[in-house]
């Protein structure tokens, strides 16, 4: 049910949930979501809801000193030092959690690391940090905090929203219209996992059943494409079912995807990718280290913790962290030498995005270190990467099988057609062609049971 | 008419759904009857898309083909689309029933052991009298009785989960077959011997196809999902029919291996009866043909313990079953099982990524096992 492109959430516990929200006076609005919040995270994860809970409990009783200590005309400097020390304490508790569950991850069993955790344990050091900062601008209650760490279309996998984005002061009144708005937008998003991700993913399910010793490099370079489709589209269109839902219920629209294949340097790309997670990085871990606004060393140490954090965040496997490395070093360099050509030379600046990036993405996919070695020999055949009993046709079979896809998933990355939809999301033709998409997904959802992987027959 | 232009998308939404729910609710009792689904995890709207899914359509709820199609249903071997969409889906969705079916599977394992051996045991002469434990005379005089006398069909769809369950993996040939066709003393052959030979098959014989270079000498009749029920219908791309290529060219050896998409339907009698009909209309149409019916391919451990239909027990009593059809003449019985499974009998954990599909390079296996498999003319 936590899946938001499963029939359960969209026909059992979404339309409940709808109906019950609307349907008592406003100001008990965010009691409802916070019940069906817990009620959503509880059925995904049974144990893990108590610490979820438990954690929501700390962080809003630390956070309820950091505030009360903050009250009055004038806030000393004592205050301000104990408002830091509590900060930093409730910081290093969150932290201490991420890495005792990612240790047990890594160590013990995949099995036990909370569902979202990542995601949640990011919105309450922001909160904490948030607090001290005084970007949160009215007394936050147990209710209106508890429901911040723990929204059902957050908690799983983002978007990060901060406190304040929330508006946890204004009542939800939402309009029909918004909530209309709010429903496309989570169309869309159904779409692009159902009809693209979850169909571009078999394409990778194919190669890792060929072997990747036994494909040709043309099709290798076509599954770097696909996966860097289907890992958009699964993203992006979780995001905008994600922020679609929140619309639907009175609250902003939060941007986590703006574009990113329309990049002109890969630091341009992660400012358009996983925008809430990149901000997050950038406002609570690289300004306090100082920024870009110190010596050539810092800025590069800064950079690198930032890239390496970012990559043990992703995953569990060392395979995220050559990623995180690999993507702060291509960072560094654009910083300190070639960005500016990229930004110089029109065309440049793309390609390079376009061939750098999918490349990022294998090492992100295949966790399997050797694996990923010969993932690259067959990408870069003339390095040595001889493959055994390739087949060179293999190309045409799977272009043939995926053309669609790709075709459809390409020209979704170009930002224009996107935006001609926001331009014209009223005009009947796009709300008929909107519905196809959704009873398509719905079609899709039906016939296979929720796992892509039924539609394979042997 | 203010809500048609407040939230036209809504409205939307909301009638079709209600017409398609209507139309599901329609059909329930009707030509949807056979398309289960769970009220709690999905809208009764679902029914209408896995039927739609099966080829049935909402009008044929007003239109005379009802009952034609409720006939079908009922006939299970005739369309067995819906009693495997209908075990994929409980398998998929109830999980204490899943466990139940694995914990059958672990029940049946002794005996799967036990076949194992005596499938390795049968060409060393070892095991053979605990073979005989197994596989009890009254079966031995079944076979003899001949494929003519097929048990009755049951109605499946009253039956319950483990009774079909045990149904579909009812070994009722036991490894008479496969020990006779062990027999046979193949020899090693070249690759010219596939020179006049034709290989049919599913996503597996794909493999062989597209990862070994037996296309430079054999044709190829393969097609993922693949079934013995659509064998001789299907027309292969550029290819067209087995028959025509039949009658277009002489074939001095066809190798058949199909059988696991079609676990999921109908029981191993229907599979067998259906099995036997393409076996004699490949020697009707090539009478010269040597004709070698390839065991399944089993699936990992893994694979075996946590799928309710298609696991090893189920794949082995349909091999016992085919294995019969064997005459050591003009049809052999090959089992390529031997090279590409563990000590258990599971499919090599390192030759699949699925589980399923050998990895792309170990199709030199099958190749190797053929080329060890010939049969010489005398």
């Amino acid at each position: 049910m936590v899946s938001f492109s499963s029939l359960e959430f969209l026909f059992r516990f979404l339309p409940v949930f709808l109906i019950l929200y609307f349907a008592v006076p406003v100001r008990y609005r965010d009691t409802v979501f916070l019940v069906g919040s817990l009620f959503f995270y509880g059925v995904g994860e049974p144990a893990f809801v108590l610490v979820l809970i438990v954690l929501t409990m700390i962080n809003y009783a630390m956070g309820r000193r950091i505030w009360k200590l903050g009250e009055g005309f004038t806030i000393h400097e004592w205050q301000k030092n104990k408002r830091k020390r509590y900060m930093i304490q409730a910081v290093a508790l969150d932290v201490a959690a991420l890495a005792v569950f990612k240790g047990l991850a890594v160590f013990v069993d995949n099995a036990l690391l909370p569902m979202g955790i990542s995601f949640y344990i990011f919105k309450m050091i922001s909160y904490q940090a948030d607090l001290v900062r005084g970007e949160v601008w009215s007394k936050p209650d147990f209710r209106k905090t508890a429901l911040y760490f723990t929204m059902f279309p957050q908690v799983v996998q983002g978007p990060i929203m901060r406190y304040n984005e929330g508006e946890f002061d204004r009542e939800k009144t939402s309009s029909l219209e918004q909530f209309e708005e709010g429903l496309k937008y989570f169309a869309v998003g159904l779409g692009m996992k159902v009809l693209l991700a979850d169909r571009l993913a078999i394409l990778w399910n194919d190669l890792q059943m060929i072997g990747f010793q036994s494909i040709s490099t043309p099709l290798a370079w076509l599954g770097a494409a696909g996966y860097s489709l289907r890992l958009y589209f699964d993203f992006w269109g979780y995001s905008l079912m994600a922020s679609g839902i929140m619309v639907m219920l009175g609250y902003e629209f939060i941007e986590n995807f703006h574009h990113p294949y329309a990049a002109r340097s890969v630091g341009d790309f992660y400012r358009r990718w996983h925008m809430t997670l990149g901000s997050w990085f950038r406002d609570y871990v690289y300004i306090p280290l100082g920024g870009s606004r110190c010596r050539k060393r810092r800025l590069i140490l800064n950079l690198a913790i930032v890239w390496l954090l970012t990559g043990i965040w992703h995953g569990n496997g060392f395979n995220y962290v050559i990623w995180g490395v690999a993507l702060g070093a291509l960072i560094i360099f654009e910083k300190l030498w070639y960005g500016k050509y990229l930004k110089k030379i029109p065309i440049l600046g793309n390609l390079y995005v376009l061939v750098v990036i999918p490349l990022t993405w294998v090492v992100f996919a295949i966790t399997d270190l050797k694996q990923l070695g010969i993932y690259f020999g067959r990408l870069f055949p003339f390095f040595g990467g001889a493959g055994q009993a390739v087949n060179r046709m293999d190309i045409v079979r799977y272009g043939q099988n995926y053309s669609v896809y790709l075709i459809a998933g390409i020209l979704l990355c170009v930002p224009g057609v996107f935006q001609l939809f926001e331009k014209h999301k009223k005009n009947p033709v796009v709300v008929v062609l909107l519905g196809i998409v959704f009873w398509a997904s719905v079609y899709f959802l039906s016939s296979s049971a929720g796992n892509p992987f039924m539609y394979l027959n042997f | 008419m203010k809500f048609i232009k407040r939230c036209p998308f809504f409205l939307l939404l909301l009638i079709t759904g209600l017409l398609f729910s209507a139309l599901a609710i329609a059909g329930k009792n009707n030509v949807y009857a056979a398309q289960s689904y769970d009220p709690l995890k999905a809208p009764i709207l679902s029914v209408l898309f896995t039927g739609v899914n099966d080829d049935i359509y909402p009008w044929q709820i007003f239109t005379g083909q009802t009952r034609e199609t409720m006939a079908q249903a009922d006939s299970s071997g005739e369309n067995p689309d819906l009693l495997e969409e209908e075990q994929g889906r409980e398998g998929e969705t109830i999980p204490s029933q899943e466990e139940s079916a694995s914990s059958k599977a672990d029940t049946t394992a002794g005996e799967k052991e036990a076949f194992v051996k005596s499938g390795e045991g049968s060409g060393k002469e070892v095991n053979v009298s605990e073979n005989e434990g197994v596989s009890a005379n009254a079966i031995e005089t079944e076979k003899e009785a001949g494929e003519e006398v097929l048990p009755p069909i049951e109605p499946l769809r009253e039956s319950t989960r483990d009774e079909y369950l045990n149904h579909i993996s009812a070994d009722i040939y036991g490894d008479a077959g496969v020990l006779r066709a062990a027999e046979y003393e193949f020899s090693t052959v070249d690759e010219s011997y596939f020179d006049d030979a034709m290989f049919i098959g599913d996503s597996r014989t794909v493999g062989l196809r597209d990862y070994t270079d037996l296309t430079e000498h054999s044709d190829f009749f393969c097609e993922t999902s693949l079934t013995i029920y659509k064998v001789m219908e299907e027309d292969f791309k550029g290819k067209g029919t087995i028959e025509s290529a039949l009658a277009s060219k002489d074939y001095g050896k066809i190798y058949l291996m199909v059988g696991i998409n079609e676990l999921g339907r109908g029981t191993t009698e229907d599979f067998m009866a259906e099995y036997t009909k393409v076996v004699q209309t490949l020697r009707q149409l090539e009478p010269e043909a040597k004709i070698f019916i390839q065991g399944v391919m089993r699936v990992t451990g893994d694979k075996n313990s946590s799928d309710a239909i298609y696991n090893n027990s189920n794949i082995n009593a349909r091999n016992n079953a085919i294995a019969t059809l064997a005459d050591n003449q003009n049809i052999f019985y090959i089992d390529v099982n031997e090279v590409v499974c563990d000590e258990e009998g599971n499919l090599n954990t390192d030759y699949t990524f699925d589980q399923i599909h050998l990895l792309g390079t170990y199709n030199d296996l099958w190749k190797q096992f053929l080329l060890e498999h010939g049969v010489k003319n005398s």
